[in-house]
């Protein structure tokens, strides 16, 4: 995929050069750098100066060719920031506007609404004027109605954004699932980093128009430009799990991590899906340098410090622990414990700490 | 004797006449509202303008400059005629001068409407294929709707209060163009009071039915 494009903005001009190819693509700055006005012209929507567009090798924009496809053409599915649901239609109407487009591509194999609608869990919605469902609802028929378009790329403007905390814990595993049972490529806008490690593999940093760094999230971040931003943000960890089960008296559930290794979070109901996602704070997490005994947390894993990276007065660790953490802690603690790259850590974690999404 | 033959035709030729007005005001009115709403090109104000000056000027002077283009000396006159179609003095003066003067009440509460339509849902049907006319149709029409529904009873209206454009264009011939609001002034100036009240009655009565359903219709569109 290839973005290449100048468009002027009333305050500055937006430009970007980038070639890559991700299932999942973080488009990632702060507010006002341009990331909306990016996917808009992706989609057809902005006009662009000059530049050049191409996805899947098919060129959408090209100002030396002179090809500038309308948005209909482009093949592209867009959900916006908003959702923008038509209001006049039932939920399943919405989703059914885009079905009856002849795919660009052959190889776009069509997508039934019955498999997105269970993937995405809105069967019940199905009959409902778009009134009565909630945010987090829209966006996920906003996503559906997107996917049965047969897109060959999807653009998905800050999902989470419009929504309040305890929604956005709820789309962000429907967004996971989407990348996983769709072979569709996902350009995905964000400034929230912990959204970024949990569904992209490869990040194209901008601000105020300009490009920054790309490459995979992890490796990109750590790119110095990015991390001024990284001192105080909330900055969560989120990894996937299988749920091995729970009990209730107790108040606690084990999950099992991809590495295998097992955790204790608070008590959850089971998930209805095999898999679930977990989120911990990198502000939550204790690092001992001997394992503690006689102590509340529930979870003490043995690590080993991949990363040590100062921002400012604090100090983001990376500690491979069975999944990376990254762990946020002063730069005075460091000091204490004379951490450094390599340093065989242990990692305390409250069963508390960790929320299921 | 007060509902006479007379009375009800005299109705009967406003409700009709006013209604073929407003219906064929729609296909021009809609459209020209769309592109004033969504498109933007140099002297738009000028033109707008233009479209909006039977709302302001005098009836008189309107209805004086239909009958200056379609009276028969004229070219566009001449050319009707030709073809074996004359305005002036018959039923369709009083069409033409009920379009004309009602025209610019449809066209802006149609803008209004197609206004508040956000245009990103717009946006949004073109990247999932739809063509403009489908976008048209599905999604801008439905909802501007009850703009421009009231948009048409309002142009109703007017067309059956229209007095001025219509005496100059299509005089005040009973039986022929007389509506409501020429008999009335005909009934007052011959001194018969009665059929004149009737006729006042009726007028407040269908005035009142559509400006009280128009209100409601944006009303609700506003509590939506």
């Amino acid at each position: 995929m290839r973005l290449c494009c100048r468009i002027p903005l009333a305050s500055f001009d937006l430009e970007i050069d980038v070639t890559f190819d991700a299932k999942v693509t973080a488009i990632f700055g702060p507010s006002g750098s341009g990331k909306t006005t990016l996917l808009d012209a992706i989609a057809g929507l902005k006009k662009i100066a000059s530049g050049e567009i191409e996805v899947n090798g098919r060129a959408l924009f090209s100002s030396k060719r002179g090809i500038d496809l309308p948005p209909r053409e482009r093949g592209v599915g867009y959900v916006p920031q908003e959702a923008a649901l038509f209001p006049h239609l039932s939920v399943r109407k919405n989703i059914l506007f885009g079905a009856r487009r002849r795919s660009l591509e052959p190889t776009v194999a069509a997508i039934g609404m019955k498999h997105v609608v269970e993937v995405l869990e809105i069967g019940s919605l199905l009959d409902r004027p778009v009134s009565q469902i909630s945010g987090g609802e829209a966006q996920r028929v906003a996503l559906a109605r997107a996917i049965v378009s047969r897109p060959q790329l999807l653009l998905l403007d800050e999902p989470l954004a419009s929504l309040d905390i305890g929604m956005k814990e709820k789309i962000l595993p429907y967004l996971a699932r989407v990348r996983d049972k769709f072979a569709i490529p996902i350009i995905y806008v964000t400034h929230n980093i912990s959204e970024v490690l949990s569904l992209a593999d490869w990040i194209v940093m901008i601000r105020r128009g300009r490009f920054v760094a790309q490459g995979p999230p992890r490796q990109a971040l750590r790119s110095t430009p990015a991390l001024r931003d990284l001192e105080e943000e909330p900055l969560d960890n989120i990894l996937s799990g299988a749920w091995l089960g729970g009990d209730q008296r107790e108040g606690t559930s084990r999950v099992r991590l991809a590495s295998g290794r097992e955790v204790v979070v608070r008590y959850a109901e089971p998930p209805a899906g095999q898999t679930l996602q977990l989120k911990v704070s990198a502000d939550d997490i204790l690092v001992a340098t001997k394992r503690p005994e006689a102590i509340s947390a529930a979870n003490v894993l043995p690590g080993t410090i991949t990363q040590l990276e100062p921002l400012g007065g604090q100090v983001l660790l990376e500690v491979e622990a069975g999944g990376i953490f990254s762990v946020r802690i002063t730069a005075a603690a460091v000091n204490r414990l004379n951490l450094t790259v390599g340093k065989e850590v242990f990692l305390i974690i409250k069963a508390r700490a960790f929320r299921v999404l | 004797m007060i509902f006479s033959f007379e009375t009800w035709q005299i109705t009967f030729f406003s409700l009709s006449v006013g209604f073929l007005s407003t219906l064929l005001i729609l296909p021009f009115g809609i459209p020209l509202a769309w592109l004033f709403a969504r498109k933007d090109w140099p002297l738009k104000s000028v033109l707008e303008t233009m479209v909006l000056l039977p709302l302001v000027m005098p009836p008189v002077s309107t209805g004086l400059i239909l009958l200056k283009i379609f009276g028969r000396r004229s070219p566009v006159g001449q050319w009707l005629y030709d073809r074996g179609i004359e305005i002036v003095f018959n039923w369709k003066g009083v069409l033409i001068a009920m379009a004309v003067m009602s025209f610019p009440l449809l066209f802006r509460s149609a803008r209004t409407s197609f206004t508040e339509v956000n245009p990103r849902l717009e946006q949004i049907a073109a990247t999932l294929g739809a063509s403009a006319i489908k976008i048209f149709f599905v999604i801008t029409i439905p909802l501007a709707l009850r703009g421009i529904i009231a948009g048409a009873l309002l142009a109703f209206s007017r067309a059956l209060g229209e007095f001025g454009a219509t005496i100059l264009l299509a005089g005040n011939i009973p039986g022929k163009t007389q509506t409501l609001s020429l008999a009335i002034y005909n009934f007052v100036q011959l001194g018969q009071d009665a059929p004149a009240y009737v006729l006042l009655a009726i007028t407040v009565g269908l005035a009142f039915i559509f400006v009280w359903s128009s209100e409601w219709l944006l009303r609700s569109r506003r509590g939506r």
